[in-house]
């Protein structure tokens, strides 16, 4: 049930990352096929087929899994930077890209990288859940490192939270890109969730990987629903 | 609120008793699955019936006269009162008449070819739902209108804002207002100046009836509130413009 999750996620993703090439190759927008790439790389990872192939490459200390964290904070930011500019939000712009952005993804990259280097990552272990050495302090330390890794994306979606809202309330818009807005509100609010979600019981753990699913779908969907209202536009001129 | 469509279709059978649906649909030009719709809710709208009137033939104020809720209209109509034909000016002919009253020839000081003026649209206009309640409030009519109707105050002004009002309010905010029907029949395009009984050149004589204080007045009303819809307007097109930028 959860790999068919990831599949498809993963297919939706690298299908719109195809899509995009057209586009990219005219030189338009770049970022856009940039952050469906990124995602689908980190999709990718998150499978135990493409991320043991990647940490065996790299000598089975788990490496793809820091990997993994940096590529999803850079495809959270530039998803990030690009709605809230989008959206015309120079506040939140300013918290994802600003010196407050910046000192708390130089914040959370120390609570990744230094837990990381303490841990024993021993033996490829997708999500690392099922890593060799289970001593406690290994998974505090293996704990910590997954916190940091969900607070980035959930604070960058408490940052969009604002301009989505206010792009669904703007009538004027035409429908396809307020359901690309509800899609990225259901996305952002996904990521948030996630965050939360390792105060779930372990018997509900399962539910982490339909909410992380929720949250890629919901930012792809978005992103992808957002950019066929711009090819709609271009072919009939905006309703006065 | 429409015409429920049992009286619709005693009235049809009556005004038109041996057209079939598909013959009523071909002369007015109504969308058979249209009518088809209405008839199927229960709910026919005013458009539709007048539409048909037009295709018979018949006046639409007396026909929708004929049903019971709108009984009021079949009274001799009270003529619009000077300020509602104004209100039905659109507002660049207004501004033209600004210009042709600045001409020599009126003893302006404008360009000697201002004089000529051109024959006013015909109503409605862009603004003329709005422009119509302004001529007719006395600050508290939508208060009035609102309690008599049960409609709120924002769903109120966001009709008047698209422009449009349904014939049920448009009857309420006249009876509230104490000036006839017609006039906000004309406005929401209803009916036309013609069907309202209007005699030709009245809301010629009303623009001419004004003083150029009272005209220049106007004109700037309108035009200011004509700058605020298009600096909106233009505010939403780069907001939009922002979003396919960055995210199309």
């Amino acid at each position: 049930m959860i790999a068919i999750l990831q599949w498809t996620t993963l297919a939706v993703c690298g299908l719109l990352a195809a899509a995009r090439v057209p586009s990219a190759v005219r030189g338009q927008n770049r970022s856009l096929f940039g952050i469906f790439v990124l995602m689908t790389f980190a999709l990718a990872l998150s499978i135990d087929v493409g991320y043991t192939a990647l940490d065996s490459f790299l000598g089975g200390h788990n490496v793809a899994n820091l990997l993994l964290r940096f590529v999803i904070y850079g495809a959270v930011m530039l998803a990030g930077y690009r709605i809230a500019k989008g959206f015309d939000s120079a506040r939140s712009v300013w918290f994802i890209v600003g010196p407050i952005g910046m000192a708390v993804l130089a914040a959370v990259s120390v609570a990744t990288v230094v837990p990381f280097l303490m841990a024993n990552t021993a033996g490829t272990s997708t999500g690392l859940t099922h890593l060799p050495d289970q001593s406690p302090h290994n998974t505090d330390l293996i704990r910590l490192y997954t916190v940091a890794g969900r607070f980035y994306p959930s604070y960058v979606a408490a940052c969009l939270l604002p301009p989505i809202l206010g792009v669904l309330k703007r009538r004027i818009l035409p429908r396809v890109v307020r359901a690309g807005a509800a899609m990225l509100l259901v996305g952002a609010v996904a990521m948030i969730v996630l965050s939360l979600s390792d105060m779930l019981p372990r018997s509900l753990a399962y539910l982490q990987y339909v909410i992380s699913s929720t949250a890629v779908l919901g930012l792809a969907v978005g992103l992808a629903l957002i950019w066929v209202g711009r090819v709609r536009a271009a072919r009939k001129p905006l309703r006065r | 609120m429409p015409l429920p469509a049992k009286a619709f279709q005693l009235w049809l059978h009556r005004v038109a008793p041996s057209a079939s649906t598909a013959d009523i649909c071909r002369i007015s030009g109504i969308k058979r699955t249209t009518l088809a719709q209405q008839l199927v809710r229960g709910k026919v709208a005013e458009t539709t019936l007048v539409s048909i009137s037009r295709a018979l033939d018949l006046s639409p104020l007396t026909e929708l006269a004929s049903f019971d809720h709108y009984a009021e209209l079949g009274a001799p109509p009270q003529p619009p009162t000077p300020a509602e034909l104004v209100s039905q000016v659109a507002t660049m002919d207004l501004l033209r008449a600004v210009i042709s009253r600045s001409s020599p020839a009126y003893g302006g000081y404008g360009d000697s070819d201002s004089a000529s003026m051109r024959a006013l649209s015909p109503a409605p206009h862009a603004t003329s739902v709005r422009n119509w309640v302004d001529a007719i409030d006395d600050g508290e009519l939508r208060h009035r209108v609102s309690a008599a109707s049960g409609v709120a105050p924002q769903n109120y002004s966001a009709q008047l804002t698209a422009n449009r009002l349904s014939p049920e309010l448009v009857v309420a905010t006249a009876r509230a207002a104490g000036v006839g029907f017609t006039g906000g029949l004309v406005a929401t395009g209803l009916i036309t100046e013609d069907e309202a009984g209007w005699v030709p050149g009245a809301k010629q004589s009303a623009l001419d009836a004004l003083s150029d204080g009272e005209l220049a007045a106007l004109a700037g009303e309108r035009l200011q509130a004509l700058g605020k819809s298009l600096r909106r307007h233009e505010h939403e097109q780069a907001q939009t413009e922002k979003i396919w930028e960055n995210l199309g």
